[in-house]
């Protein structure tokens, strides 16, 4: 029984890592855009599909091919702001939240019409292998997906507090106009505060191809547990995004072992439920934010 | 398109007769189902263009309520054989009675949060079903029993009465917002919709208009669940709750004007005939080029006539009778 609840506890953490990427990058853009972006999980897809192809083509090791998506990413976010999201800023909750909406509409239909429905895998050496701790068993493919994450996260965090840029970043999100009187350019920092949320989005989608198939809907499993991690970490906080990911992993995988194979998605959603219902703000906000 | 009084009356009414005899000009059953489909998917339009129009919150999760109709009929249909009609009714009360915990708990929340919790809501109850093995099918589904031309029992011989009952929802729906948009309570909703805090600042009691408009949009659009899985004989989770649903009763109402009376009826004529002719041309066998589309088409609106496209017509009219002929260098289409 124990050894059952922990290796769902290790399972549960490992998934969360990959979470945590996404709903890192979710947060990031409401803290300092103050937009909910919708689109985020199609990111992480478009992140996998990037690794596949090198791969498929080239024959480039998907943990490799991080150094491809990322920066991608970046770019497109960067281009995702200043041409897109830049126009809906200040007008409202209908256009903010149904422009990002119909991005990932948009995003994944292409997909659909490019790549087909297929699911496609990518085998690599460690896909297959795994470490045994005693009673647990803990595959290589997640453990190194959970691991860069973790430094992901890290050095992200790094950034937002010890860099100008990052600094600037976190100013603009506690306060835009005096950020702006400061002499802060907002449009830059949004520019690269999306740029970043979507280069961990691609992070996201390199990581999970050694273990998980990329289809065009891939990006609405993520999608919907990044949302409840960041509502439960309290929107725009990107250390409660992090640990509210983690848990999320545990519970939903906690959710799989003790409920039901297709129960994980109840636990989460409950967990949300109840979170808005106790605390609306999230577990590590105050009230006014 | 002020409303239904003076000379928007006759065109409503020009409107209504064309209509009513459009069967009489209609024979193939593809023409008949692209009708019913834009007549059910305007009316979802209407229910959700209620709240998420007047009040604007923005739910991305009435497939809830589509679900919870569409469960409830059949369930009293298949366990008790009890007439859809009687089942259409207690599905709408089904949804009401849903609606209040969970409105109870989203509208503690704005904006994005309020979305992002309705399709939690949506979500969870479709997992739900699908574990209702027992007394709901589970995720196989169940077929509806096919008992010939019973008008008593919702099913007809032919497409026409599909059509006239689907008609009849969206004259119902439309009246009710009607009757509402020109009430206090449709003046208390828009209220609510700009601003939320300023509206209770000047008494309104934000929270129970939020209410009552959504156990009318919840009501409604149970009605539409119920119809949709009579008409197609078929009913399971994902079809029942599907996402779709709660995108396109969102969609339709933006991209034809939110906040209007006959936004989601230009919305979804509109994309639906696109979707239509996309069909014609392409064939089937194109997963994806319909939504591709919807989704373009959402974004071209949101950028650039976030009002939707329902002003456009009367926009060029008064330009054309007011002033002359527009001056050159103006494009109609930019809001």
């Amino acid at each position: 029984m124990l050894a059952t609840v922990a290796q769902a506890v290790v399972n549960g953490l490992l998934i969360g890592g990959i979470y945590a990427l996404v709903s890192i990058g979710v947060t990031l853009i409401f803290g300092v855009v103050k937009i909910v972006n919708f689109a985020q999980g199609e990111f992480v897809m478009i992140g996998m599909y990037i690794s596949y192809f090198l791969a498929a083509s080239f024959d480039v090791d998907p943990l490799v091919s991080l150094v491809v998506s990322m920066p991608v990413l970046f770019v497109i976010g960067v281009l995702f702001q200043h041409f897109l999201i830049r126009r809906v800023l200040g007008l409202g909750d209908m256009p903010q939240i149904f422009l990002t909406f119909a991005i990932s509409l948009l995003l994944v239909n292409v997909a659909l019409l490019l790549f087909t429905a297929n699911y496609r895998t990518v085998q690599t050496p460690y896909s297959e292998t795994a470490i045994h701790l005693g009673a647990l068993y803990i595959p290589m493919a997640k453990l190194i997906a959970f691991a860069v994450a973790m430094a992901l996260s890290g050095v992200l965090w790094a950034f937002l507090h010890a860099t100008d840029l990052g600094k600037a970043m976190r100013a603009a999100a506690q306060n835009p106009d005096v950020a702006m009187l400061m002499g802060i350019n907002p449009d830059r920092v949004f520019c690269v505060a999306v740029g970043i949320a979507l280069a961990l989005a691609g992070a996201a989608g390199s990581l999970l191809m050694p273990f998980y198939p990329a289809y065009p809907l891939v990006g609405q499993v993520f999608v919907l547990m990044a949302f409840v991690a960041v509502v439960l970490g309290t929107l725009g906080n990107v250390t409660g995004a992090l640990i509210a990911s983690l848990m999320m992993g545990v519970a939903e995988s906690l959710g799989i072992q003790f409920v039901g194979a297709d129960s994980g998605l109840i636990v989460v959603f409950a967990m949300l439920l109840l979170t808005l219902a106790v605390r609306p703000n999230g577990l590590f906000g105050g009230w006014n934010r | 398109m002020r409303g239904l009084v003076s000379r928007g009356g006759f065109w409503v009414a020009v409107l209504a007769v064309a209509a009513l005899a459009l069967p009489l000009f209609v024979s193939s059953s593809f023409t008949f189902d692209i009708c019913i489909r834009v007549l059910l998917f305007a009316f979802v339009g209407v229910a959700w263009n209620l709240m998420g129009g007047y009040a604007k919150q923005l739910s991305l999760g009435h497939a809830a309520y589509f679900g919870l109709g569409a469960y409830t009929s059949t369930i009293l249909l298949i366990r008790f054989g009890v007439s859809p009609w009687i089942g259409m009714l207690a599905g709408g009360v089904v949804a009401m009675l849903a609606s209040l915990p969970i409105g109870a708990l989203c509208f503690r929340l704005r904006g994005p949060y309020f979305a992002i919790a309705t399709i939690a809501t949506a979500q969870v109850l479709m997992l739900l079903f699908l574990k209702f093995r027992d007394f709901a099918w589970g995720a196989e589904g169940t077929t509806m029993p096919n008992l010939g031309d019973a008008p008593l029992m919702m099913q007809f011989e032919g497409k026409a009465p599909y059509y006239y009952v689907v008609l009849a929802l969206l004259a119902i729906g439309l009246i009710i917002t009607y009757r509402i948009e020109r009430s206090w309570m449709g003046y208390y909703l828009v209220a609510v919709g700009e601003d939320e805090d300023a509206a209770e600042a000047i008494g309104v009691d934000a929270l129970r208009i939020k209410r009552n408009i959504y156990l009318i949009s919840a009501f409604l659009t149970a009605l539409a669940g119920t119809f949709y899985v009579q008409y197609i004989y078929f009913i399971d989770p994902n079809t029942a709750f599907s996402f779709n649903v709660s995108v396109e009763a969102a969609l339709v109402s933006i991209v034809g004007g939110i906040g209007t009376l006959w936004g989601p009826v230009v919305g979804t004529v509109l994309l639906e005939a696109t979707s239509a002719l996309l069909q014609s041309w392409l064939g089937g066998g194109h997963g994806g080029v319909q939504l591709t589309v919807y989704s373009l088409i959402l974004i071209a609106v949101i950028l650039c006539r976030p009002a939707g496209l329902i002003g456009l017509a009367t926009d060029i009219y008064a330009r054309v009778v007011r002033s002359g002929p527009p001056p050159a260098k103006e494009v109609p289409l930019d809001g």
